[in-house]
């Protein structure tokens, strides 16, 4: 009768793992996973001239493939490819600065958060500016691809002045020399940027758009959203998560006096 | 020649009958084992999974969302009080017994919580470092209070002392304590949906089985009637008839409450708990979305996170396509139906529509009081936050109160109805099992003795 059992529950979970995915397996049943990170934001997803990657969410995903017990490699992705890998299945499960969104739980699932960050003011040493609304009639710098310079503008009201420039390297340029006020995006990016640039540049810890980054996933898999989940409070709970925010954002001037686990977003 | 043959075949012929009978009888005896031990499989994982989803993850359910409502709740009643100024004595005296009557909420709510964690180590440590979490905010919403009524200001935002303690309090129970309790309410879904997904194959795996095995053991029982009455030239052995039809009874019965558990585990699932967990998300989130109201008239320099964080979860519980908080109320205004987010796929019928009508009024309620704080009408926008705010975001939350209560009904009288159907079948399948078994006997001793 056990073995009856046996077969008949193998057979169940083979069942179960197929069925809602169109025809993509659930991250769960893989025994490699392919895993999406930034290659060009320093501290959170940057890949090292000897092509190994390191970074925040880097460490992230780690931590979660070990939890998970999977193998696992890395897939460089920019911020426009994000959604695409994991609709085509080149990747199983995407770290890269995701922000969890209303439109984009559309086309992907997410896990998560595991961070939250603000969006942030990046400013001179010597600048005043601390709140979003100071950065009224003052020039802040717009990346290509980036919406963050427009949700100053338009979400929260505030006329400044947006200067369009290629990538985050030549923003800084402009800002350290005067052609722009202040470079806003999420906190965590910019904390990263300055303490790679080493100049002083520092956040005004203005802390206003919470942003929630997510693990994406491919829509349907719910198994392995809750097994991620699962994986993200742990590392919470066994102090990894604290740990690796001290390691890259502890000395860049990034708010870490509260380190908690994030309210989930829920995989259903 | 031929005689002595004849003579030479007969004794193993007569030897070979009771042997036959006893194959017979054994190969039927054995197929009837099959088939109520896979009922009895079948009854334990229905019963199972009845129990797991009806009486572990609901109460579960019921116990942290309520944990987190009260939780949501001190912390907003907190912000009122300090946003009330030397005004609202008695608002004030309201907040402060509506305030202790959460803390109890909050304590019995974790203790059940705690109870019905099992042995599930992560959801004990969550739940430990909630109780623990909740004692350090006593202490700063306690000291938010007691310099609040030291300045004595007007009503309206507090002096900067008392916004800086109330920020630590707040920040503890919105960063730390809500989002373990939120996220205990969607573990119990992560176990209802992996209850669910095993016994949505397993129970109709076994039901087939019990079909096969019923099917085959009324079929030996038929053998063993055909072949007793060719030898011993008896149309009917009305012993093992009744058994035959015992059997068949039983097999009836059987896959039918079975089918019959299948079905209540799918409705208590699908139209109970999923509606009445994501009912209970949306209550949470609306909660605090209220709490973001009076903590964006409190604290003057993060009134935009304020802002920005009740639009974020305005969007999570009904989504319309806006960029802005202007626009969204708008959006809100116009009365459409097409919208996403949390509550999208659950306001139909008659009760969604009170919900939606009073989602509407209490942003429209929202709008109004977001001007009077913008034109610098503080003590205005304090009455209306107190008032007409206050009571449009209960009527929103007793209208989802009254959806979530017909889901819950349905969800109770799904698992009711699976538990009652297999404890009837139990209560009568023992008996059957040994009249069986006793028919059986009857029906072959007496053929088997004349062999003596």
């Amino acid at each position: 009768m056990k073995r009856v059992l046996a077969v008949v529950l193998a057979l169940a979970a083979a069942v179960v793992s197929g069925c809602g995915m169109n025809g993509q397996e659930s991250i769960v049943d893989k025994d490699q996973i392919v895993i999406g990170v930034r290659l060009d934001l320093p501290s959170i997803g940057f890949r090292k001239p000897d092509g190994t990657y390191e970074g925040f969410d880097v460490d992230v995903a780690r931590y979660i493939a070990a939890k998970l017990r999977k193998g696992y490699s890395f897939l460089p992705v920019l911020a426009a490819d994000r959604e695409r890998v994991l609709v085509d299945g080149r990747a199983d499960m995407v770290l890269a600065t995701y922000t969890i969104s209303q439109d984009r739980k559309a086309k992907v699932l997410f896990a998560g958060p595991y961070h939250i960050s603000y969006q942030d003011i990046l400013i001179r040493p010597d600048e005043r500016i601390a709140n979003v609304r100071d950065l009224k009639g003052r020039r802040i710098c717009e990346v290509k691809g980036s919406n963050a310079a427009q949700r100053v503008v338009e979400e929260r009201k505030v006329a400044a002045q947006v200067v369009p420039f290629e990538d985050y390297g030549q923003c800084l340029a402009a800002l350290k020399s005067k052609r722009v006020d202040a470079v806003t995006t999420n906190d965590v990016i910019l904390a990263g940027l300055a303490a790679r640039d080493g100049s002083g540049l520092r956040l005004a810890n203005a802390q206003f758009n919470e942003q929630r980054t997510g693990v994406g996933l491919h829509k349907g898999d719910v198994p392995g959203c809750e097994a991620v989940n699962r994986a993200i409070t742990d590392m919470y709970q066994d102090g990894t998560a604290e740990k690796l925010l001290r390691k890259w954002f502890g000395t860049s001037g990034l708010n870490l006096t509260t380190i908690a686990v994030p309210q989930f977003e829920g995989c259903s | 020649m031929t005689l002595v043959q004849t003579r030479g075949a007969a004794p193993p012929v007569r030897r070979n009958v009771p042997g036959r009978i006893r194959v017979i009888s054994g190969i039927t005896v054995a197929a009837l084992a099959l088939l109520f031990a896979a009922l009895a499989v079948g009854s334990s994982s229905a019963r199972d999974g009845l129990r797991v989803i009806g009486r572990d993850a609901g109460p579960q359910v019921v116990a942290t969302a309520g944990l987190y409502l009260a939780l949501s709740d001190m912390d907003a009643q907190v912000a009122n009080m300090l946003v009330m100024g030397d005004q609202y004595t008695r608002q004030r005296a309201e907040a402060l017994d509506q305030y202790e009557r959460r803390r109890t909420e909050a304590n019995q709510a974790l203790l059940k919580a705690f109870e019905l964690s099992g042995d599930n180590p992560a959801e004990r440590r969550t739940v430990e470092s909630v109780l623990d979490g909740l004692g350090r905010y006593e202490r700063l919403a306690g000291q938010a209070l007691l310099l609040d009524e030291r300045s004595a200001h007007p009503p309206g935002p507090p002096p900067r002392e008392v916004v800086q303690t109330y920020r630590s309090a707040t920040d503890l129970m919105r960063l730390e304590l809500l989002p373990q309790a939120y996220n205990l309410t969607l573990e119990t879904g992560t176990i209802v949906r992996s209850t669910y997904d095993e016994k949505a194959l397993m129970v109709p795996l076994v039901r087939g089985a019990v079909l096969v095995a019923g099917l085959i053991a009324l079929g030996c029982l038929i053998w063993l009637q055909v072949f007793l009455a060719r030898r011993f030239r008896r149309v009917f052995g009305p012993a093992l008839l009744v058994a035959t039809v015992t059997t068949a009874v039983s097999l009836f019965f059987g896959v039918n409450v079975l089918g019959q558990d299948e079905e209540a585990l799918r409705t208590a699932k699908s139209a109970g708990f999923d509606s009445v967990l994501t009912l209970a998300r949306a209550r949470a989130i609306s909660n605090s979305m209220q709490g973001d109201e009076s903590r964006y008239l409190l604290d003057q320099e993060r009134a935009d996170t304020y802002e920005h964080t009740y639009l974020d979860k305005s969007l999570s519980v009904i989504y319309f396509d806006a960029g802005n908080l202007d626009a969204y109320h708008e959006k809100v205004a116009e009365r459409s139906d097409d919208f996403l987010g949390l509550l999208g796929p659950e306001l139909v019928g008659m009760e969604g529509e009170d919900v939606m009508a009073a989602y509407r009024d209490f942003q429209a309620a929202d709008m109004t009081f977001r001007r009077l704080a913008l034109d610098g009408r503080a003590n205005d926008a304090v009455a209306a936050r107190l008032g007409p705010v206050t009571s449009a975001f209960h009527s929103f939350d007793q209208a989802m109160v009254q959806l979530a209560d017909r889901h819950q009904s349905v969800f109770t009288a799904a698992i009711d109805t699976g538990e009652s159907a297999l404890n009837n079948l139990w209560r009568l399948l023992p008996y059957a099992i040994g009249a069986i078994g006793l028919l059986v006997i009857a029906g072959v001793w007496p053929r088997l003795k004349e062999y003596r």
